[in-house]
């Protein structure tokens, strides 16, 4: 079986997720159910590229079968990539700006502290 | 044991003062997060005795809550209750609500809108019962009301929580803190009063939709 750079990647890059995903498991940042939607999808992932056949069903019904089409459909996917990362930099910002207005909200009613909120904050 | 009712609120200066003088024969201490009101939420609340924490800017209903469990735990409380501010929950439901935790049964107590019979819409009902779907969906838990306000917290759950949603996604943020945490978990039924007035200032469909996404979104991603 001849792999293609993307069949060796793509296993890869989900092995590493999949590890990491385990990892925030054992540091109790992701639940269990978090972890197995996870492993379900970065499964899928490694699934397709190294067994591309599971999609004959989906170039079936999709039609997906020109170099030009899977060019959209590889860009698509990276502006949805793009669009998730900007959501989740703008919740950091909003998640921010939150403990901003909490630290002087209970500092002015005598409730400050002076470790205010080095708090467990995802990234 | 030093019980604290945490209430968020905007723009209800016309209910604050009532929901403040009824909790009040039930806790020791009423702590009342106005968050960014433009008018005298503060003031009525105030009035009546409560401890006012005031937000400079609205950041949200789970902002809110997250910021009166932190004040309720530098005051040193054991147990928190939350409820919202317009009326909508009976507060002779409190010592219901309290009982698993004093009981040692249960960590963290839900309140149960649908548990007795209540008059609630329809489309209220439609809308809490997807709210359970997404809960369940990016949780794993099943919780029969878990988009209520009214909640209790004993002292392992007022220890560990630390909410990070603003909106009103934080509902559903705490029951995936339950399952991080192993919470044991109690679910009380309650009675609940709609008027005219609480179903006016409940969420939109569209503002529904916003929230599952962000709610599965973040789930996902975090």
């Amino acid at each position: 079986m001849q792999l293609t750079p993307y069949q060796i990647l793509a296993p890869l890059v989900s092995f590493i997720a999949i590890l990491y995903a385990w990892n925030l498991w054992f540091r109790q940042k992701k639940n269990l159910w978090e972890v197995i939607l996870w492993i379900l999808f970065w499964g899928a992932v490694a699934g397709i590229a190294l067994f591309p056949n599971i999609l004959t069903y989906v170039q079936f019904v999709t039609g997906i079968k020109s170099q030009v089409n899977a060019i959209l459909v590889t860009s698509i996917g990276i502006l949805f990539f793009m669009m998730f990362y900007l959501i989740i930099r703008l919740e950091e910002l909003e998640q921010r700006q939150t403990r901003m207005v909490r630290k002087l909200a209970l500092r002015e009613a005598g409730l400050g502290d002076e470790k205010d909120f080095e708090d467990k904050v995802d990234h | 044991m030093y019980i604290v009712a945490v209430i968020p609120a905007y723009n209800e200066e016309s209910r604050v003062g009532g929901v403040v003088r009824c909790v009040k024969k039930y806790v020791r201490e009423v702590i009342v997060v106005d968050d960014g009101s433009r008018d005298a939420t503060a003031e009525m609340a105030r009035k009546e005795g409560a401890r006012v924490i005031c937000h400079k800017e609205n950041s949200g209903a789970g902002a809110a809550t997250m910021t009166g469990l932190e004040a309720a735990r530098r005051l040193g409380a054991n147990v928190v209750v939350t409820l919202d501010a317009d009326e909508q929950h009976d507060v002779g439901d409190i010592p219901a609500l309290l009982g698993p935790i004093e009981r040692g049964e249960a960590d963290i107590v839900f309140a149960n809108r649908f548990g007795r019979k209540n008059h609630i819409p329809f489309i209220r009902r439609l809308f809490n019962g997807l709210g359970n779907i997404v809960t369940f969906m990016a949780t794993g838990r099943w919780i029969a009301d878990s988009q209520c306000g009214f909640k209790a917290f004993g002292e392992k759950a007022l220890a560990e929580i630390q909410l990070r949603m603003s909106g009103f996604e934080f509902c559903t943020e705490i029951v995936r803190e339950t399952a991080r945490y192993r919470w044991r978990i109690g679910e009380v039924p309650i009675k609940v009063v709609y008027s005219e007035y609480t179903l006016a200032k409940g969420q939109s469909f569209a503002h529904g939709v916003r929230t599952a996404c962000k709610i599965l979104l973040r789930s996902f991603l975090r």
